[in-house]
């Protein structure tokens, strides 16, 4: 797996997957819908299948002496890092928003999300999506990628949508405290956030496994 | 001691046996293909563009999918034994032709951490031998030496068996010449290559074996000699009629060249058939033979 890994990140990845780790510190600006920046971050692990297709890395991990189910491997690990180290950046940044700069008038004035337990929780339905769309829809082909970011760009957008609104009804306002208030049902989103990353990703490596080995490469 | 050397080889399994392969697409049929390779040999593996030698090849290393037959490496079944296998074989479709902007020494650097019999001393003296610079990319460097980088690779693996899908096609004829002495130098070394080609005068350098593919279908898979001597050339002057059990003919401006099998050439003023011959005249046969 280590090697898998090394493979990604020094001859497959594109540059703009680790760039678009930047767009973490979207969830500093106020009045905008900041789990875009989790859609960026999406966006630049796209560039990496590009960048990946673009450089035949599939025929290369092929002739590898690896199991063929080792390349689907490989892009689930890439993936799971980079959204591992944009969450980690996310959730510090995060924490330095909810303690630091909770009381600031900018965002308790903020009608959009603030960043919150709840906004972690929404990140991770964004990257969930993306590893279920995304990367099963790439897996049915190993080639085509268009569709599949197309429909995870529609279902992405359609979450930070619903994940906007929610805090507007008259019972859910506790979901969007800037300040550490309501921690313990804001903790339960995040946990329900946390599994259904886990429980879709794994869902999605399996489904990718299984339509991967049916290709003639 | 020839005959203990003989014997030893002689228990030694074959390197490849490839029984019974079949593979269908809506508009080809690759149909019971069968051949057998044996440690320390070269095996061209010829046929024209389309007739299944890409399909084959890719087939004995599961990149597609095959719908029946058995592929067995150094005497073990392949399904089941990738792993091993794959650390033995060393597979090349031309030359280098992924990460085109890396340099090779950061692809080298990623390929070796997955073979645990490379040998970095080999491929140091490889990289000297085919005088190639680590710090070039493959989009810099010609298609001979794509090949060459991709045999550098295998070797460094100690692969002992080097499948290379039209390694020649796409050289200038001095560096064929050069892959082809290449090739000469690893079978000594006790290697075995089966690589396909349409371009017969490689083989006749450097192929102990022959394997002919035609239409998807296995028509000869022999020692390079069997196979020669199994065939026939005649001349015939325009308008004289082309004699029974003919192969395949094919017209020139003083009249036609007719290929037969030696057994039906008894008799008749012919003389030898070389590769590029017989596989002109066999494509030419008529379906119905």
């Amino acid at each position: 797996m280590k090697n898998l890994l090394i493979k990604e990140f020094k001859l497959a990845a594109s540059p703009l997957s680790y760039f678009f780790l930047a767009f973490a510190l979207m969830l500093f600006i106020p009045g905008y819908p900041i789990l875009v920046g989790a859609f960026f971050v999406c966006l630049g692990i796209f560039y990496s299948f590009q960048s990946g297709r673009e450089q035949n890395d599939t025929i290369y991990t092929a002739l590898l002496p690896l199991p063929k189910r080792s390349f689907v491997q490989a892009k689930f690990i890439f993936t799971a890092a980079i959204q591992g180290i944009a969450f980690l950046l996310m959730t510090g940044l995060t924490l330095v928003r909810m303690f630091t700069l909770g009381t600031s008038k900018v965002y308790l004035e903020n009608k959009m999300m603030n960043a919150n337990l709840y906004f972690l929780a929404a990140v991770l339905v964004i990257f969930a999506l993306f590893n279920l769309i995304f990367l099963s829809g790439f897996f049915k082909t190993g080639y085509y990628f268009g569709k599949p970011f197309i429909i995870f760009t529609v279902a992405g957008f359609v979450w930070i949508a619903l994940a906007e609104a929610l805090h507007h009804f008259p019972s859910l306002e506790w979901l969007n405290t800037p300040a550490p208030e309501n921690m313990g049902r804001q903790l339960a989103a995040f946990v329900i956030g946390l599994l259904l990353w886990c429980t879709l990703t794994l869902l999605s490596y399996r489904i990718s496994v299984k339509r991967f080995e049916k290709i003639d490469l | 001691m020839s005959d203990v050397l003989q014997a030893e080889k002689a228990a030694l399994p074959p390197v490849l046996e490839v029984s019974g392969l079949e593979k269908r697409y809506p508009a080809f049929h690759l149909e019971n293909v069968g051949f057998t390779l044996e440690k320390g040999r070269i095996m061209g593996f010829i046929g024209r563009n389309g007739a299944g030698k890409t399909t084959t090849l890719k087939a004995l290393l599961s990149l597609i999918h095959t719908d029946g037959g058995q592929i067995r490496f150094f005497g073990t079944d392949y399904e089941g034994h990738e792993k091993e296998i794959r650390q033995r074989v060393g597979f090349a479709s031309g030359g280098v032709n992924y990460y085109p902007r890396k340099k090779l020494k950061d692809i080298t650097a990623v390929t070796k951490r997955f073979y645990d019999s490379w040998d970095e001393a080999a491929y140091r003296q490889c990289l000297k031998a085919f005088a190639l610079d680590e710090e070039k990319k493959p989009m810099e460097l010609s298609e001979g030496m794509k090949v060459k980088y991709n045999l550098a690779v295998a070797l460094s693996h100690r692969a002992e068996l080097l499948i290379l899908d039209e390694p020649t096609s796409g050289l200038d004829p001095v560096s064929r010449d050069e892959l082809l002495e290449i090739f000469l130098d690893l079978k000594a070394a006790g290697a075995a290559i089966l690589f396909s080609t349409h371009i017969t005068s490689d083989l006749e350098k450097c192929a102990d074996d022959i394997t002919y593919i035609k239409n998807g279908q296995i028509r000869a898979s022999s020692s390079l000699s069997d196979f020669l001597s199994a065939y026939r050339m005649l001349e015939i002057p325009s308008g004289v009629p082309v004699p029974d059990g003919a192969l395949g003919v094919s017209r020139s401006r003083s009249g036609a060249s007719v290929l037969l099998r030696a057994e039906d050439a008894a008799g008749l003023e012919v003389r030898p058939a070389d590769l590029e011959e017989i596989m002109i005249h066999l494509e030419k046969e008529k379906e119905d033979e």
